[in-house]
C-alpha cells in the first residue's frame, strides 16, 4: 500500500503513496482546496464537505479528506462543476454567521474569509432576522471564548479535547441548524493545552481572549523560534508589531507544525511565556542598582576580574543558546573560571506531562549536558559571574548578565531576550533546532556574544 | 388479489404475541432445518431467494450476508433495526406486536447464519408499548430455551429518525450521537465497536423463517423476478381503511389501495401518493395509474418503494402545505453533521414557511431548486439526497400550485 | 441534588455490561435509567452514568441533546406527545393540536410516531392514543389529570 506512484491532478502529474490521503497531496502541493473539518493532527471527519473534488470515474464529486491515493487517479480541482459545489456548500457554510469580520479577531486568518473570496463573492440571501442566533463571547475558561453564530461545526476543537488530551470538555450538543459546541453547563474547559483549539478553529468563533482586540493579524510580523518553557523545544511562530513611536511587541506566540518534536502544538503556559520575555526588562547596565555608562560597566568588570584570580565561577543558563554557551566556555577557558550550571533550579516535575511538557525547564539544557558542563552549586566562590542563571550563590563579588530586572548589588550587564537574539538549541530528544531573530527593540540589548566581543579581553 | 401471508400469517389470531399461542401456530418450526444447512448453505438459501431489505433500501440480504465473516477471530453480531421512523411506516411495529415470536425465530435462523452469538434490536424509544410486548417475548423464548445458540437484548432508541440509518445505528448502539459514519471504500460488514456487524430491518429477518422452512423457490412463487416475495405495504392519509397488509411485490398500486384500503377517503379523487414514507419521491394520480408496487417499477417512476408506507392525498390537498410539512421533519430530524444537510434543510423549510405565509417570491422557488442540488449526492449518508428529490418532485409535479403560492 | 443509582439499578448495570463488548453501550440504557427515576435527566445523573460507564460527562450530555426524548429539565405538567408529520396531519392532528393547547398540559409536537395507520395520535407516558377525536382527547385527559 505504500508504493510511491502518479497521480493527475489537473493535468499535471505528482508522485504519491498510494493509500495515503489525497487532502494531504493536495495542501502539501499547493493545490487550491478548502476545507473546514479536516486538520493533519485530526483525520478526516468529513463533515464541512468542502474539499470536494472530481475523480475520473467516480460519477460524483468526493471529498478529498476521505479519498485514499490509488495509481493513475485523475484529479480536478478547479472545475466549473467542482468550482460550483465549492461555492453552494460555501453560502451554507455563511448562511447563519453573523458576517462580523470587522469586529472579529480571526479577521485576516479566518478560512471562511479566504474561501469566501475563492469562491464565494455572493450576496446574501437570508435576512438578518432569518438566521439562527446563538451565543456570542462565551467565556469557556482557558482563556478561550467562543463565539456560536461564527461556528461551523467542523468540530475540530471538540476532537482536540476528546481525541488529543482526552480531556472531553468540549462537544456538540443539540441536532441540525441548531447544533452547537459548548461545554457542560457550570463546566469549564481547562486543561494545559486548551488554547491550541482558538488556532484549530479555522473561523472566529474561538478566540483567545489573550490576544483578542489587541492588534489585527495582518500588522503582525512572524518569525521562526523555539519555546524556553521546557526541555521540548516546542516550534513555535512569534508574532510581534513595532507600531509606530512605539517599541516592537510581541503579541502571541503560536504553535508552528514540526511532527518531529510538537506536533501541532504547544502548551498554554509556554503560549503565554511571551508576556513574561517582554515583561521586567534589564534595559541597561548598572553597578548597585545605579545605571552606568557602557564604558564603565566594562572597565569594572575588567576591574574585578584583576582582583580576583583563584575560585572565580561562571554560571551559565541552559536556557543560553548553544553559540552563546560555547562563547562563555572559551571566555571562562581565557579567565581560567570554572563553569557551573546548577540544574536543581530547572527542574520541575509537577509540570510534567506525557504530551509535551517536560519536567526540565531550561530548553538547552541538553547543551550542558553534551558540553559536560557541571550542573552541581558552586562552592566556595570569590568572583562570580553569572549568564543569566537563575539562581544566585554566595560569593565575594558577583557580576550578572541578565535579561530580566536583578536585585543584586552586583555590576549587571543587560542582554538581549532570546526573541531578540538567534541561535541554536538542542532539546531533550537530542533535536537540535535554530531561531531567528524575531524583535527588533528601540534600545537593543546587546547579546551575550557582543559583550564578550566587547570586553575583549 | 392474491392472498400472501408471509410475515403476517399470525397476526389477526388472538393472543398471537404469546409463546403458547404463537407455538400451537407453528412458530419455531423452521428451527427443525436448521440441522440441515450449514451457515454457508443458509445464506446460499436467502441469496437465491433474493430476499431484498425490507427496510427501505431493497438491498439483497443474503449479499450483506455474505459479506459477514464465518471464520474471523472477533466476534460477530446481528443488529436487528426496528427504529421505523420513516414517517408514513408502521409495519415493524406490527411484527413486534402481533408476532414477536416469528422475529425472534428469524433472529435464531440469522444468528446461526453469520455465526453470531448476540443479536440487539435496536427499537424506537417512542415505540415503550411495543417494546414491552417484545421484551416479553423474548423472556419466553429464554424459558423455553429457544435462545440457547444466541442471546437477545433490546436497546432502546430515544427519538432520533436518522439512527434508522445503519452506521449511525450502530453509533448510537455505541453510546455515541447518532452521526452516519464515513463510507467504507469497499463491500465491508457494518462494526459494532469493531466487531463485524450484520444491520437487517425487523421484517427482513421475519421473512426468514419462511424462506428457510420452504425454500427459496417458494418465496420466488411471489412477487416479480426482480422483487421476489411480499412486502408489509402500508397505507395512511387520505384512505379509507388505512393499515398495514401484506402483499406480494408486483401488484398494482391503484388495485392495492382499492382492494385493501377500501379506496380514497370520502369518495374523493385521488391526487397523490408518496409510495413509500416520505423520503420517497411524491407520485401524481396520473403517473399511479399502471403502476406496479416493485423496486424496479418505482424506479423507473422516478421515485421509490421505499418502506411500501404509502401516503394517500386526495384531491383537496394543498401540496405547497404538506412539502412544508415534510421539510418541517427534515429540518427537525438533520442531524447536523454535514453542512449541506444542516443548513439545507433549515433553509428550505425557512423557504416554505415564507412560502405557506404567502411572502414568498419566483426566486424562492429557484433557490429550493438550489438547495435541492447542493443536497444531492455530496453529504455522508442519503438523509440529504432524500430532502433533495422530495423537493425536485413536489415543486416539478405540481409546478401550478407552487407557482400560484408564489404569485 | 445528587442523583444515585440504587442497589437494584447497579445490578441491572452489571448485567447489562456483560451483553455489549464495550460498557459506552450503556449509554442510552442508563439515561433512560435515571430519566425514568427522576422525570428527566439531571447533571448529576450524567456524572454519576459517567462514573459507571467510563464515557466522559461531555460526551454523555451532547448524547442527552442529541434524541428528542431526553429532557435535562424536570417537566411541570403532564407532557402530550402530538404527531405532526404527514399521515396525522392529512387525517386533523392540526385540530388536536389547538385542541390541547386549552389544556392544562405540556403540548409537545413531535415528529412521526409510527401511527400513521391510526391518525391523528398522540402518546402519554409511553402509551399511545391514537384515532384521536376531541372528544376522545377529552376523556382521555379526564382520566389522566
Amino acid at each position: 500500500m505504500s508504493e510511491i506512484c502518479e497521480v493527475i491532478v489537473d493535468g499535471e502529474i505528482h508522485e504519491a503513496k498510494e493509500g495515503s490521503l489525497l487532502i494531504d497531496l493536495l495542501i502539501e502541493e499547493g493545490v487550491k482546496i478548502p476545507y473546514f473539518c479536516y486538520h493533519e493532527s485530526l483525520g478526516a471527519d468529513g463533515n464541512c464537505r468542502m474539499c470536494m473534488v472530481g475523480i475520473k470515474g467516480e460519477k460524483r464529486p468526493q471529498i478529498a479528506c476521505d479519498t485514499l491515493i490509488k495509481k493513475d487517479m485523475e484529479v480536478f480541482s478547479n472545475t466549473d462543476v467542482i468550482k460550483k459545489v465549492r461555492t453552494d456548500i460555501l453560502e451554507l457554510e455563511l448562511l447563519n454567521h453573523p458576517v462580523d469580520c470587522p469586529i472579529c479577531d480571526q479577521a485576516g486568518e479566518c478560512s471562511l474569509q479566504d474561501f469566501y473570496m475563492d469562491y464565494g463573492l455572493h450576496e446574501s440571501k437570508v435576512e438578518i432576522e432569518d438566521k439562527v442566533k446563538n451565543s456570542k463571547h462565551v467565556d469557556l475558561g482557558s482563556s478561550v471564548v467562543l463565539d456560536q453564530e461564527r461556528c461551523v461545526l467542523c468540530a475540530r476543537c471538540t476532537r482536540f479535547t476528546t481525541e488529543i488530551t482526552h480531556t472531553n470538555e468540549l462537544g456538540i450538543v443539540g441536532r441540525g441548524d441548531s447544533a452547537k459546541v459548548t461545554t457542560m453547563p457550570g463546566r469549564e474547559l481547562s486543561n494545559p493545552y486548551a488554547m491550541n483549539v482558538v488556532d484549530l478553529c479555522p473561523v472566529g468563533a474561538l478566540t483567545s481572549k489573550d490576544f483578542r482586540f489587541s492588534q489585527r493579524v495582518w500588522l503582525l510580523e512572524t518569525h521562526n523560534s523555539i519555546c524556553h518553557g521546557c526541555a521540548k523545544g516546542c516550534n513555535i511562530y512569534i508574532d510581534h508589531n513595532k507600531l509606530k513611536y512605539k517599541d516592537d511587541v510581541i503579541y502571541r506566540f503560536r504553535p508552528r507544525k514540526n511532527l518531529e518534536v510538537n506536533g501541532h502544538f504547544i502548551c498554554d503556559e509556554g503560549r503565554l511565556s511571551y508576556k513574561d520575555v517582554q515583561e521586567n526588562r534589564q534595559e541597561f547596565s548598572t553597578f548597585n542598582h545605579i545605571e552606568v555608562e557602557q564604558d564603565i560597566a566594562i572597565s569594572k568588570f575588567k576591574n574585578f576580574l584583576e582582583q580576583h584570580h583563584k575560585n572565580i565561577h561562571i554560571l551559565i543558563d541552559a536556557n543560553l543558546y548553544t553559540e552563546e554557551i560555547e562563547a562563555i566556555l572559551e571566555f571562562a577557558k581565557s579567565i581560567k573560571a570554572e563553569v557551573f550550571s546548577p540544574l536543581e533550579v530547572y527542574t520541575d516535575e509537577g509540570f510534567a506531562d506525557d504530551m509535551l511538557k517536560c519536567s526540565n525547564r531550561a530548553s538547552n539544557y541538553k547543551t550542558i549536558e553534551n558540553l559536560n558542563i557541571s550542573t552541581e552549586n558552586p562552592n566556595n566562590s570569590e568572583l562570580i559571574i553569572n549568564f543569566n542563571h537563575p539562581q544566585n550563590f554566595e560569593s565575594l563579588m558577583q557580576i550578572d548578565f541578565c535579561t530580566h530586572k536583578s536585585d543584586t548589588n552586583s555590576l549587571v550587564f543587560a542582554i538581549a531576550a532570546f526573541t531578540e537574539n538567534e541561535g541554536s538549541l538542542t532539546n531533550v530528544d537530542g533535536i537540535t533546532q535554530q531561531t531567528q531573530k524575531a524583535v527588533k527593540k528601540n534600545n537593543p540589548q546587546p547579546s551575550i556574544i557582543e559583550w564578550l566581543t566587547r570586553i575583549d579581553l | 388479489m392474491k392472498e400472501c401471508k408471509i410475515v403476517s400469517r399470525k397476526f389477526s389470531i388472538e393472543g398471537s404475541h404469546t409463546l403458547e399461542v404463537a407455538k400451537h401456530h407453528n412458530a419455531y418450526r423452521s428451527l427443525e432445518k436448521r440441522g440441515e444447512f450449514t451457515p454457508t448453505q443458509m445464506i446460499k438459501i436467502i441469496k437465491d431467494a433474493n430476499l431484498r431489505g425490507k427496510g427501505g433500501g431493497g438491498a439483497s440480504a443474503g449479499e450483506k450476508w455474505e459479506l459477514m465473516p464465518q471464520d474471523g477471530d472477533k466476534p460477530s453480531f446481528l443488529a436487528v433495526n426496528c427504529d421505523e421512523s420513516e414517517p408514513g411506516t408502521f409495519k415493524d411495529r406490527q411484527i413486534i406486536t402481533y408476532d414477536p415470536h416469528l422475529l425472534i425465530e428469524g433472529i435464531i435462523l440469522t444468528c446461526y447464519a453469520i455465526k453470531s452469538k448476540h443479536a440487539y434490536i435496536y427499537i424506537r424509544g417512542e415505540y415503550k408499548e411495543y417494546q414491552d410486548i417484545l421484551q416479553n417475548a423474548i423472556d419466553e423464548a429464554y424459558e423455553d430455551g429457544l435462545l440457547e445458540s444466541c442471546d437477545i437484548t433490546i436497546h432502546r432508541g430515544a427519538g432520533a429518525y436518522i439512527c434508522g440509518e445503519k452506521s449511525a445505528l450502530l453509533e448510537s448502539m455505541e453510546g455515541k450521537r447518532g452521526h452516519p459514519r464515513l463510507k467504507p471504500k469497499q463491500k465491508e460488514p457494518e462494526w459494532f465497536f469493531g466487531n463485524p456487524t450484520l444491520v437487517n430491518n425487523v421484517e427482513t429477518i421475519a421473512t426468514v423463517p419462511f424462506i428457510i422452512q420452504n425454500g427459496s423457490d417458494a418465496y420466488r412463487e411471489y412477487g416479480t423476478h426482480c422483487s421476489p416475495g411480499t412486502l408489509l405495504f402500508g397505507m395512511s392519509g387520505h384512505v379509507n381503511k388505512p393499515g398495514v397488509y401484506e402483499s406480494e411485490f408486483g401488484v398494482s398500486m391503484l388495485e392495492y389501495i382499492e382492494h385493501f384500503g377500501g379506496g380514497v377517503k370520502n369518495g374523493k379523487k385521488l391526487k397523490a401518493v408518496i409510495p413509500g414514507g416520505v423520503s420517497c419521491g411524491v407520485l401524481t394520480a396520473r403517473e399511479c395509474k399502471d403502476l406496479t408496487l416493485d423496486y424496479e417499477a418505482m424506479r423507473t417512476a422516478g421515485s421509490s418503494l421505499g418502506t411500501g408506507g404509502m401516503i394517500i392525498m386526495d384531491e383537496d390537498t394543498d401540496m405547497v402545505a404538506v412539502l412544508k410539512n415534510i421539510l418541517e421533519f427534515y429540518h427537525e430530524e438533520s442531524c447536523g453533521q454535514c453542512t449541506p444537510c444542516r443548513e439545507g434543510t433549515g433553509w428550505s423549510d425557512k423557504i416554505l414557511q415564507k412560502i405557506v405565509n404567502k411572502r414568498g417570491t419566483k426566486k424562492d422557488l429557484e433557490k429550493l431548486f438550489e438547495l435541492a442540488d447542493v443536497m444531492n449526492g455530496k453529504t455522508i449518508c442519503v438523509f440529504a439526497p432524500s430532502v433533495s428529490s422530495v423537493l425536485i418532485s413536489f415543486i416539478t409535479k405540481f409546478r401550478d400550485e407552487f407557482e400560484r403560492a408564489v404569485s | 441534588m445528587s442523583f444515585t443509582f440504587n442497589q437494584d439499578d447497579l445490578n441491572k448495570i452489571k448485567e447489562l455490561k456483560t451483553r455489549y463488548p464495550s460498557p459506552d453501550a450503556l449509554c442510552l440504557p442508563c439515561l433512560w435509567m435515571a430519566q425514568t427515576k427522576e422525570g428527566y435527566i439531571s447533571i448529576d445523573a450524567i456524572d454519576a452514568i459517567s462514573e459507571q460507564i467510563g464515557l466522559a460527562p461531555m460526551q454523555i450530555y451532547g448524547v442527552v441533546t442529541f434524541y428528542t426524548m431526553f429532557h435535562l429539565q424536570k417537566p411541570d405538567r403532564l407532557q402530550v406527545d402530538v404527531c405532526k408529520t404527514l399521515s396525522c396531519k392529512l387525517c386533523g392532528s392540526d385540530e388536536i393540536l389547538k385542541h390541547l393547547k386549552s389544556k392544562d398540559v405540556y403540548v409537545n409536537h413531535v415528529e412521526c410516531l409510527g401511527s400513521c395507520g391510526t391518525a391523528p395520535m398522540m402518546q402519554i407516558k409511553d402509551k399511545n392514543y391514537e384515532n384521536l377525536t376531541n372528544e376522545k382527547v377529552d376523556a382521555i385527559l379526564e382520566e389522566l389529570l
